[in-house]
């Protein structure tokens, strides 16, 4: 059988719809999108693509007015449709505001069906604005726990951080629009590793692995870079993006998924740096898997998606004491082995690189070259 | 010469290197220099030539000032430091101008506004500019020393351009104010060991002068005289002594230590035969090991240290001299390469400089009064005091020379 390949991005409610909407036309033809909300009005924005209208009986189409428990019910009515939505899709991204009633009351139920029908759920929950009042801070964060316990991944973003991003008299779309491409950057990269005909493909199990328990704090983060060493300086970004700041952000991650795409110029050794910056910055002792891919119309861009989570989650990888120089696993790249063990008292200090090389590694390990044994 | 009726002033030199900071005190008498004290101490708060911990470096050169004040018996008022590592880059700048056609002729003030204009533009965000150093300026496409009086349309004057980190330099001169002293200059480290080893001949035929410290190996180009270019590569002599650490499973200072006794910058086949001896006492604890290894772990690093200089070198050739196929080679640089600074202490250092460069290479040793000091790794003090001798008033300061760059150097 074919291995199931396929990524499902769903919207749900107000602010989850009108943020996939926003994405849809820009992700590869292979991410399949779906809007989910009680608003009939909301899901018009689908423009022809999958919508399920939740709680007819319930809502007759006008919204849950901000209910959560009108947002539960409506959800558990719709329970097949929605069974039958997810079922063949290897990952679930599922992106909602939390804070109002569909968001907020139907996201948990959503990535329990999800689950079920066999997919990982990675969610993204955006916080409310603090000035929207108490009520929706308490029933977003009531709502995000339940969801950060049945989701595999749940990335947050909170709305505010939005504001500090962008300039005083930004227009209001330009920080939604930044926003947007963190969010919609990370899912392209991601999106593409799934693909087939990626330099170095990714399993979509690994990613499941990597994002294995529930509950878990992930890590997201994502950045872009052009021109000369973009690809050291996408990793800059991905280090530096704010998703990865946010207040209560993971910032370690024993597992990391970095997903590296490229234009046709982009070298391995680019590659690797960009991994180095990135594992520098947020760890991934345990694993650190890499998913390469050229995209003929990159030019000379270089975008770097990290997924990451804190649970070990695969059984430890050939650690640099068993393997000898030279022979590390390849789709782990090297630089699963310990910092202490190959880079030794420079472990820890910031890496120098020449010709895509840390130079602080032994040029005899770095060669393979074999040293006369024994006194 | 003049003779000063006052006391002759003090200069001091300071070099704050990845593993020692070494500092040099002198005087001139009678257009003689004289040494007055010497300090060396462990740097520590330093790693791969950028400063990790300010208040260790701080503490530690607060201690070499104290020394070298307590036996020169008089206090520093100002201070050369060198400048070195990572953080330090330089580009070429250019400045033009167009001479005025009435006679044709290129004035003092054409020549000034060319350099002016050279020097106009900003360094990048967040960098200051430490020094300028002069480059050939041209005239019409050619080449010229000193282009006042000669016939021309277009001047084109070349500088080469240091820069550093903002915080950093900040940070350096904070660090000698402190201690109320006055930092007078900054000069690059692998000028300075320049200064001590090569002659004003050598410049001009063209010298490739590699300082290899402990914790970054920077090198600089003279070429006709002038600095051509210069750069900097962060792997140094710590690179070899942590190599052996992990291929040997030993400390960071018996790796040193063996480093020192049995390291080579070649392997050869028959240093697998020789077995060593960590204390040499055979008493417990000592280990043995085999000196192949030792020799392999290092010159590998050795070489691959000096390749990436060669690779360094030529990179910055090929931008200086568009679509021009750079060689290192004698016929580029007649007077070869010079090894310095501590790692070029290592067993078979020159041969593995004239082996990887492909120029004949020397370990390059200052030439200095005391033979003590004669060590490769003491050539940027020397090197620095000799050109501070030079630039220092009294005497009355040459306008031109060598060590003209110095004076439009970066104030604070």
């Amino acid at each position: 059988m074919e291995p199931n390949r396929a990524i499902l991005l769903v919207g749900l409610g107000g602010a989850g719809c009108s943020i996939v909407a926003r994405l849809a036309p820009s992700l590869p033809a292979e991410v399949k999108v779906a809007l989910i909300d009680t608003d009939a009005a909301a899901l018009v924005q689908a423009n022809g693509r999958e919508t399920i209208q939740l709680g007819r009986a319930q809502t007759r189409g006008m919204g849950t007015g901000g209910e959560v428990s009108v947002g539960t019910a409506s959800a558990e009515s719709e329970e097949p449709q929605l069974r039958r939505l997810f079922t063949g899709y290897a990952l679930v991204v599922l992106v909602t505001g939390l804070g109002g009633g569909t968001g907020s009351g139907a996201a948990a139920f959503l990535a329990t069906v999800a689950t079920d029908a066999g997919a990982t759920v990675l969610a993204y929950a955006t916080i409310p604005f603090s000035h929207e009042g108490e009520r929706r801070k308490r029933q977003a964060s009531e709502a995000l726990d339940k969801l950060g316990a049945k989701a595999h991944g749940l990335v947050t973003v909170q709305n505010d951080l939005l504001l500090l991003q962008v300039s005083k008299e930004a227009p209001l779309s330009e920080s939604f629009a930044a926003a947007d491409e963190w969010v919609g950057g990370a899912l392209r990269a991601l999106a593409g590793t799934f693909v087939p005909g990626a330099l170095v493909p990714a399993d979509p199990a690994a990613v499941r692995s990597i994002l294995s328990t529930p509950g878990s704090p992930t890590l997201f983060t994502y950045g872009r870079g052009e021109g000369p060493g973009a690809a050291l300086a996408a990793a800059r970004a991905a280090n530096e993006c704010p998703l990865a700041h946010a207040p209560g952000a993971t910032t370690k991650a024993a597992s990391l998924f970095v997903a590296v795409t490229g234009g046709p110029t982009l070298s391995a050794t680019e590659a690797f740096e960009a991994v180095a910056a990135v594992r520098m910055r947020f760890g991934g002792e345990t694993t650190t898997l890499l998913c390469a891919r050229v995209v003929a119309d990159f030019g000379d861009r270089v975008e770097v998606a990290v997924l990451g989570a804190s649970t070990p989650a695969l059984k430890s990888l050939k650690k640099g004491k068993g393997t000898k120089p030279g022979e590390e696993n390849q789709q782990i790249f090297g630089f699963a082995t310990e910092d202490s063990i190959r880079r030794g008292l420079f472990g820890g200090t910031p890496l120098t690189f020449i010709d895509g090389q840390d130079v602080d590694v032994p040029t005899y390990i770095r060669r393979a070259v074999r040293l006369p044994v024994g006194p | 010469m003049t003779k000063s009726k006052s006391l002759p002033s003090l200069i001091a030199v300071i070099d704050i290197g990845t593993h020692k900071t070494v500092g040099l005190v002198g005087q001139v008498i009678d257009g003689k220099a004289r040494m007055l004290s010497f300090s060396e101490r462990r740097t520590e708060g330093v790693v791969k030539g950028t400063v990790v911990d300010l208040e260790k470096l701080h503490n530690c050169v607060h201690e070499a000032v104290n020394d070298l004040e307590r036996v020169a018996q008089r206090g520093i008022e100002e201070v050369y430091l060198t400048i070195a590592g990572p953080s330090v880059t330089g580009e070429r700048v250019k400045g033009f101008v167009a001479v005025p056609a009435h006679d044709g002729k290129v004035t003092i003030k054409d020549f000034k506004e060319a350099m002016q204009s050279a020097k106009r533009l900003e360094p990048p965000e967040g960098r200051a500019t430490i020094l300028y150093m002069r480059q050939p300026t041209m005239l019409d496409g050619k080449g010229v020393e000193n282009p006042v009086g000669l016939q021309g349309k277009r001047l084109e004057v070349n500088f080469w351009r240091v820069t550093m980190e903002e915080g950093n330099v900040r940070f350096r001169v904070k660090m000698i104010n402190a201690m109320s002293i006055h930092v007078r200059d900054f000069i690059l480290a692998s000028h300075a060991a320049a200064c001590a080893l090569i002659s004003e001949a050598e410049k001009l035929g063209g010298v490739l002068v590699i300082d290899f410290g402990a914790g970054t190996t920077d090198w600089i180009l003279y070429f006709k005289g002038h600095i051509l270019c210069a750069g900097s590569i962060p792997v140094g002599g710590e690179h070899l002594t942590n190599d052996l650490s992990v291929a040997l499973r030993i400390s960071r200072d018996t790796a040193e230590d063996l480093k020192v006794r049995f390291a080579s910058a070649v392997h050869r086949e028959n240093d697998a035969n020789q077995t060593i001896w960590k204390d040499g006492d055979k008493g417990v604890g000592d280990q043995q090991f085999n000196r192949g290894t030792i020799t392999q772990v290092t010159a590998l690093r050795f070489q691959e240290t000096l390749e990436f200089v060669r690779k360094d070198v030529l990179h910055q050739l090929e931008q200086i001299f568009p679509g021009h196929v750079m060689k290192l080679d004698q016929n580029f640089l007649p007077s070869g390469a010079i090894l310095t600074g501590g790692t070029a202490n290592l067993a078979d250092a020159a041969e593995a400089g004239t082996t990887i460069l492909g120029l004949p290479t020397r370990v390059g040793i200052p030439q200095f009064e005391k033979e003590a000091y004669r060590k490769p790794e003491y050539a940027g003090v020397i090197g620095m005091m000799k050109a501070a001798i030079e630039d220092a008033p009294p005497p009355v300061r040459r306008p031109q020379g060598v060590l003209a760059w110095l004076k439009d150097m970066f104030r604070f």
